[in-house]
């Protein structure tokens, strides 16, 4: 086992842990390759019956717009929702936690120098990584031969920075939104029951399942106090240009609040979830 | 000697019963999930009323007004609550044990290996969402039936038919499931396999009539001939929802064909089942 | 000549695995293009096994023991070979067959992990059909035997290994099978379990006279069991016959025990090692393995030379021997010219 000798500096042989970790899990992705190939085809499935749906929709009300969408506007909007839950999506975070405090793997975090939270963040970083590395080009056909659905085009340079940003923001905010949860079952074991009506409520609340603008206003309200919208929403927005520019990096403040926000939650419940745990003496 | 053959009844009926020892034990968990069902039905009816603010009906005159429309949505939620109760943790629980090796357990007993494998888990608190699935159909069949402009007058044979073709849709359901979870033999580790299944029944979540629009038909014809889920709560629904005379002979026909998907679905099923635990390897040791 | 109850010609096993090169490359490699290799679980066994016999498979890990037993049960399927069970042929899996045998696997769970044992055990009535009566005096009568009987309706989760296991044989011989195939029942349990459970079923199997397949890597298992065992190793029968005979016939070699009045000196260490090799020392005593024919020579001309105070003559220990046997075959593998390495 290596052992950090005192000419070594401490960061060096940290990053060339992550490093380790990283690759590790990649290699993990690519064993499944049977999983792989399908998995990547099938996320398209479920826009075409939304598109379906919306477009049966809109012929039925004989209207143009729907508030501000028209028909291929709504199109554009669920295949950029794709994007932004391709980076906010967070399978199985939060039951592996949950799993590991059940089966008591969480000792080894315990004795070992690596941080529960660093070390999940990380290899989250490696799925995604490698996820986007295989998906770029079905995605980028795909996206191209639908280029047709939007109308607007590309937006401004500064509207684009303020979209990736966005996108980057997103999968933070999905990562310690879903670690916090995991973490809640150092208290109570049972937390497949919380991940489901989390789930319930980020389909409904972040707009994966309809743009947000078609809620009525006294709905609207209460939805835009809460951070899901930020995790399919917002970034498609602002790449539509559904929202004025000037408001476009307020609402960014507002969800890098969130996000330092929930970063807390999470550091918090680790370190009180570690001293209660251990407190067990098990 | 003849050949020995367990009472399947009552298998399943202690099947049934062991599950609901089970469930009733982990209580707050039922209770849990009872709630997010009935949420998650709220929540849809919900979206569907947002829906109708903006349209009077849901593809131009296919006839799926928003009562009817909820008809269709009670119907999917009756069909998705019985497979969810019947047959959902089993086929989840077939692959693990494809994986892990545990299968051999189910291939010592002397009884069908698709049956015990297919129904010893029953998901009690899914049936939250059947009782929710009856309540919407009830209430909109009481709208459709008393409103003022051309009510809808049930059939009785409408009557007897709407749970007949429940049935068929169920068993439609089961084989797609069956037949994926098999496949797990053959493909390893299925998370693909379960957004696959996913994937497929979200298809015939939607009135059929919203595909049939432009290149859409090829994606009608696939899902109506070749995997047929969108028979599944369409026929029902249909026959449901409008009135019965005024079914074309399309959908006659599709009616009929439906009876024959169901008895195909469920052979083809049973196929790939039996191969696959001829390929079954059990884990090593 | 009637035919044995339990019949193997030629068995054969060969699994395709699927190989997985170490690093990055090579596993994106591995999305388009995989090799794999043909491993031979079982190289082709013969084997008879009379009604009332109680046989034990040993062997070393990988060696074939459990691929036998799953064959045997019929869950998979031969290469090629037969193999007969009171008249069916496993893999078919008729529901006559499956009635009349049972299986139990060291460390494998059947029973519902949440549920009292009872309430699998009344499904396993309901599975094999089980009249009510007679189900419930066997689960008496094992009940007792095994010291269940407060443990029944406990959650399985709740038992401990040990416990769990003693539930795993009642649920097996529920419905009185006639043929047991027990795959390490007794791995990973302690030692005053793994002696109960030896007992139980040497009492059940005199009592009952029912036809036992055991496989194991605890010599302990096998001596306290069976008469005859059955050595598998690389896919195949190395040894069959009594458990002594092994001894004779693998090896030509005794441990002597030697105790030395006299201080033991570096000359005297020198002198012995002319008979034999020197196995341990501790002073006063020397162990040294010798040929067996050897012995009366070196005797003689020890106890002439020196003053013996004790002297042990003794067969070298069966596991020893066993380890052995089992060396020179996996030496003999290796040396084998190496299986299809295809793409």
């Amino acid at each position: 086992m290596a052992t950090v000798t005192s000419g070594q500096p401490y960061h060096g042989s940290r990053v060339k842990t992550w490093w380790t970790i990283l690759k590790i899990s990649l290699e993990e992705r690519f064993v499944y390759r049977g999983d792989f190939a399908l998995g990547t085809l099938m996320r398209f499935l479920p826009i075409i019956t939304q598109v379906f749906l919306w477009y049966a929709i809109f012929a039925a009300s004989g209207k143009s717009q729907i508030e501000a969408y028209t028909k291929k506007g709504v199109v554009a909007y669920f295949m950029l929702t794709m994007i932004s839950r391709a980076f906010s999506s967070m399978p199985g975070l939060c039951s592996g936690i949950a799993l590991q405090v059940r089966d008591g793997e969480i000792k080894k975090y315990l004795i070992q120098p690596i941080d529960l939270i660093g070390f999940l963040l990380i290899t989250r970083v490696a799925h995604k990584l490698c996820y986007y590395v295989i998906a770029l080009i079905p995605f980028a056909f795909v996206f191209f031969l639908c280029r047709g659905f939007f109308e607007n085009g590309w937006p401004q340079a500064s509207i684009l920075c303020a979209y990736f940003l966005s996108l980057v923001m997103g999968f933070l905010l999905g990562f310690f939104i879903e670690a916090s949860l995991g973490l809640v079952s150092f208290w109570f074991l049972e937390v497949t029951s919380l991940v489901f009506v989390y789930n319930l409520l980020n389909f409904f609340l972040s707009g994966h399942m309809f743009p947000l603008d078609l809620l009525p206003d006294w709905a609207s309200e209460f939805v835009n106090l809460l951070p899901f919208q930020y995790l399919a929403y917002y970034p498609a927005a602002i790449f539509l240009g559904t929202i004025p520019p000037e408001q476009v990096w307020l609402g960014l403040a507002v969800e890098a609040c969130w996000l330092i926000a929930f970063i807390i939650i999470a550091r918090v419940m680790l370190n009180r979830g570690i001293r209660r745990y251990s407190g067990f003496g098990g | 000697m003849a050949g020995y053959r367990p009472s399947y009844l009552n298998v399943f009926l202690t099947f049934a019963r062991n599950s609901l020892v089970r469930d009733m034990s982990f209580r707050t968990n039922f209770i849990l999930q009872c709630i997010s069902t009935i949420s998650w039905t709220v929540m849809n009816i919900g979206f569907y009323l947002i829906v109708f603010q903006y349209t009077d009906s849901i593809g131009k005159g296919t006839g799926w007004g928003r009562d009817e429309f909820f008809v269709f949505l009670a119907t999917t939620w009756i069909i998705n609550s019985l497979v969810q109760t019947f047959f959902m943790p089993n086929a989840q629980q077939f692959s693990e044990l494809i994986r892990s090796g545990n299968l051999d357990f189910a291939l010592l007993k002397p009884i069908d290996t698709q049956f015990v494998i297919s129904f010893p888990r029953v998901d009690w608190a899914a049936l939250s969402n059947l009782f929710m699935g009856i309540t919407l159909l009830f209430y909109s069949l009481y709208q459709l039936t008393t409103r003022i402009d051309s009510p809808l007058v049930l059939d009785w044979r409408a009557i007897l038919m709407y749970p007949f073709y429940i049935a068929c849709g169920t068993v439609i359901m089961y084989s797609v499931m069956i037949t994926l979870a098999s496949t797990s033999v053959w493909l390893g580790r299925n998370q693909t396999l379960y957004n696959f299944w996913f994937y497929i029944t979200n298809f015939s979540r939607y009135p059929m009539e919203i595909y049939k629009v432009g290149w859409g038909i090829a994606l009608w014809a696939f899902f109506t001939f070749l995997i047929p889920v969108l028979l599944v709560v369409n026929i029902p629904a249909r026959i449901m929802a409008r009135p019965l005379n005024t079914m074309t002979s399309q959908m006659w026909q599709l009616a009929c064909f439906a009876i024959l998907a169901t008895l195909l679905c469920f052979l083809f099923s049973r196929r790939v089942f039996v191969r696959a635990l001829k390929s079954y390897r059990s884990a090593s040791s | 000549m009637p035919m044995a109850l339990i019949e193997l010609h030629n068995l054969q096993k060969t699994y395709r695995v699927y190989q997985k090169k170490e690093g990055l490359r090579a596993s994106i490699k591995g999305l388009f293009k995989r090799t794999h290799k043909e491993v031979q679980a079982v190289k082709g066994i013969n084997l008879e096994v009379e009604q009332g016999e109680f046989v034990a498979f040993l062997g070393p890990n990988g060696a074939g023991k459990t691929t036998t037993l799953k064959l045997l049960s019929g869950v998979i399927h031969p290469t090629s070979g037969t193999a007969s069970v009171m008249g069916y042929t496993p893999w078919e899996r008729e529901n006559d067959y499956r009635r009349r045998f049972a299986l139990v696997m060291g460390q494998k769970n059947q029973l519902w992990w949440d549920l009292p044992a009872q309430e699998s055990f009344r499904l396993h009535q309901q599975i094999y059909g089980i009249d009510t009566q007679q189900f419930q005096n066997t689960l008496d009568e094992l009940s007792d035997l095994l010291g269940l009987r407060k443990l029944l309706s406990q959650p399985v989760r709740e038992l401990s290994l040990g416990e769990r296991m003693k539930m795993e044989l009642t649920a097996a011989l529920l419905h009185s099978p006639e043929v047991l195939f027990l795959d390490e029942p007794t791995i990973g349990l302690d030692v005053v379990a793994q002696h109960n459970i030896q007992q139980f079923l040497k009492y059940y199997q005199e009592k009952r006279k029912i036809t036992i397949l055991l496989t194991s890597h605890y010599m302990k298992d096998v001596a306290a069991l069976c008469k005859r065992v059955v050595i598998i190793a690389d896919g195949r029968i190395q040894y069959d016959g009594s458990l002594s005979g092994i001894i004779d016939e693998t090896t030509n070699r005794k441990l002597v025990t030697l105790q030395f009045a006299n201080p033991i000196t570096d000359s005297l260490l020198e002198s012995l090692k002319r008979f034999g090799d020197i196995v341990q020392q501790e002073a006063p005593r020397v162990t040294l393995e010798v040929t067996r024919d050897d012995v009366p020579a070196m005797l003689t001309a020890i106890l002439d030379a020196h003053d013996i105070d004790d002297l042990i003559v003794e067969e070298p220990p069966l596991e020893d021997v066993i380890a052995d046997v089992f060396a020179r075959v996996s030496k003999a593998s290796d040396e084998e010219p190496s299986l299809d390495e295809g793409s």
